[in-house]
């Protein structure tokens, strides 16, 4: 199949921040240009280190790995089946993502905008707002790709399809870029 | 890569619990399959740290630069100043000409004091002249944590925080409270200090005019009805009344009383930034809290510069601890500039103990400030403005010539011929594009206690004298 590439017409950023200059990089996720320095210990000038934090290195193995940890340490748990932990992986994991990245607001130290941040989570001050960075790509396909794995060892038991599917749109939908600085109802605005 | 379920389109082997997917399974997952292909193949943006703009040559060729320095008249005050030689102290060298200095903050007669004088020179030869540091990184002296110490048990509240220069003080300490989102209630008469704070800040600002509770008043039901449509809102923002004591540009006092009152029906925290009223209102010195009698916990954060009364340099914040305690870190005057001097620190020190000693002197202070205010009462053309116990006022005039360059001359030919009869004074002066609310064009006259009485009766005889001729 054809894949366009993007709409070319720059970041929806959040209102009133700069709009960061963006170079678009054809090809795959995966290339060698992701995988930022570790600016930890150091003097540097970035406002908000909340907008970097995923491009660090070994952020995304790491990620990875705590999965997998999580995954064995429920494995662990006596009497309970596979396909039960299989579900429960899927949901801490989705629950976790939802609230570490979509509910909690603002940067848990000051920043010297003057707070620039304090009403949006973390996956809006990501890339300050540029959509579609290798970072926010590898965020929304690993839930899906957990999705398949815990779909697959539940053999498509109805009851977990729909607690697994349910997960999974909890925390896609709001990685939409137009749902960007969206709240609904107004819950969680302020 | 991917694991995709290989039954899609395969018979099933019904193999005890071996189910087939279910068709919406399917399609659902096809749909996540075709959205992780979309997103692997499309293209990565990705942060750029160097700035890669496109060269336009054409924009480059017309763009003319602004000149760095605007055309500036040749009689612009700031490239005119007086020489003095000597200390600026009670009389004062300027041009040649040994003046009485009525334009110097030297309220309390500090600055030429032979104990000062004496502290700071031990200080020089103990550490030398500069900190060359920040306070973390080896800039704190053990004089900086006295002067500390003896600020907050003068100014009696928990905790000082010292800052090395007197307009970075109110303009580091507002940032670090008040935030994007936050509202702040000023006066229009703030100085310039407060205005660069409040800029910083990023903050909602509001207005009030000069001295109005009314206004103020007004302007706190108006946010107490939006907060009220909106409480999630109101909830997580703060509010500010940011007040001077005595202020520097009207020479008027803030109605503090009624502030504490509004302070707590509407719930705003204030801020008081005394630079003037340190060691000038109040029995003992202790600023306007003192002047009128309220408990200096009402006061969320007072502020003040040492550059007046103290007759040293930098400027000092004190209150409750958990409220100082956040200007350590947060506090870009504090944290990213040098450290005051300690031959500064030690000048401030002993300048509080001989504030502690003679309390006598501020009432002194009073009555000569009340003294000169009588005496130049009833200058035709010009009219006194600021209260009778104010050190610092101004003389404005009483019917503007329409044009503020022609004020500013007609006043600087008075005090130019001041200054020929030895009375050294100075015009008020503002950076006129930059400030909000640009007051009216004045002479600021300074009270000291070293002025004796007769020195004061000829000052006002002059004044009234050379007003007379200028103004006809």
């Amino acid at each position: 199949m054809c894949c366009h590439g993007l709409p070319v017409g720059g970041s929806p950023s959040s209102p009133g921040c700069f709009v960061p200059l963006i170079q678009k990089t054809g090809g795959l996720l995966l290339t060698a240009e992701r995988g930022g320095r570790m600016n930890v210990g150091t003097a540097h000038s970035e406002v908000n280190p909340n907008t970097r934090v995923m491009n660090s290195r070994g952020i995304w193995l790491s990620y990875v790995l705590a999965i997998g940890l999580l995954h064995v340490v429920l494995l662990s748990i006596p009497f309970v089946s596979v396909p039960v932990v299989w579900t429960l992986t899927n949901l801490i994991h989705n629950m976790g993502m939802y609230i570490f990245l979509h509910t909690v607001k603002g940067t848990p130290f000051e920043t010297p905008d003057q707070g620039k941040a304090r009403l949006l989570t973390h996956w809006e001050q990501m890339d300050y707002g540029v959509q579609f960075t290798a970072s926010r790509k590898f965020l929304t396909i690993t839930p899906i790709v957990l999705y398949f794995l815990t779909s697959f060892y539940t053999k498509y038991d109805q009851i977990h399809f729909i607690l697994n599917t349910v997960s999974l749109m909890s925390v896609l939908i709001p990685k939409l870029p137009q749902l960007h600085g969206v709240r609904i109802f107004g819950i969680n605005k302020y | 890569m991917l694991r995709v379920p290989s039954r899609i389109g395969k018979r099933t082997h019904v193999r005890g619990c071996r189910r087939q997917a279910p068709a919406y399974h399917l399609i659902l997952e096809g749909i996540l399959i075709l959205w992780i292909i979309r997103l692997l193949f499309s293209k990565t943006y990705k942060l750029q740290e160097r700035s890669d703009l496109t060269v336009k040559e054409e924009l480059i060729e017309e763009w003319q630069p602004e000149p760095l320095v605007p055309p500036v008249p040749k009689d612009h005050p700031a490239l005119n100043y007086n020489i003095v030689s000597g200390p600026p102290s009670h009389k004062i060298v300027v041009n040649g000409k040994e003046c009485i200095n009525f334009a110097s903050f030297n309220f309390l007669g500090l600055l030429d004091n032979p104990r000062v004088k004496a502290a700071a020179l031990a200080s020089l030869k103990k550490y030398g002249v500069g900190t060359c540091g920040p306070r973390g990184f080896y800039g704190t002296f053990d004089v900086h944590l006295d002067l500390e110490d003896r600020l907050a048990k003068f100014m009696k509240t928990e905790e000082a925080i010292i800052y090395s220069y007197g307009f970075a003080t109110i303009a580091s300490a507002i940032p670090a409270y008040s935030k994007r989102g936050d509202i702040v209630f000023v006066d229009r008469a703030a100085c310039f200090a407060i205005q660069k704070g409040l800029q910083a800040s990023r903050s909602d600002i509001k207005l009030f005019k000069h001295n109005d509770m009314a206004d103020l008043e007004r302007l706190l039901k108006e946010q107490e009805i939006e907060d009220q449509k909106n409480p999630r809102k109101a909830r997580v923002t703060r509010r500010f009344i940011v007040v001077e004591g005595l202020y520097m540009n009207t020479g008027t006092i803030c109605p503090l009383p009624e502030l504490v009152k509004l302070k707590y029906k509407y719930k705003a925290r204030i801020f008081l930034e005394e630079s003037l009223s340190f060691g000038v209102l109040g029995e003992h010195g202790r600023g306007v809290t003192e002047h009128y009698g309220i408990n200096i916990d009402d006061i969320d954060l007072i502020s003040a510069n040492m550059e007046n009364a103290l007759a040293s340099i930098g400027g000092f914040c004190c209150g409750r601890s958990f409220v100082i305690d956040h200007q350590r870190l947060s506090g870009q005057g504090y944290c990213f500039s040098a450290s005051l001097p300690p031959l500064l620190a030690a000048a401030a020190i002993e300048a509080l103990n001989i504030m502690e000693e003679n309390p006598g002197i501020f009432a002194v202070l009073k009555e000569k400030c009340r003294q000169i205010h009588k005496a130049l009462q009833g200058i035709s053309g010009l009219k006194v403005v600021g209260e009778s116990f104010s050190p610092a006022f101004h003389l404005q005039l009483e019917e503007s010539t329409g044009s503020r360059e022609q004020d500013v001359r007609l006043l600087q030919e008075i005090v130019d011929q001041c200054m020929n009869k030895n009375i050294a004074l100075t015009q008020a002066r503002y950076l006129e594009k930059e400030e909000k609310c640009l007051p009216p064009p004045s002479i600021r006259v300074v009270v000291t206690v070293e002025q004796t009485e007769e020195e004061l009766v000829r000052a006002a005889s002059t004044i009234k004298e050379v007003a007379q001729v200028v103004l006809l």
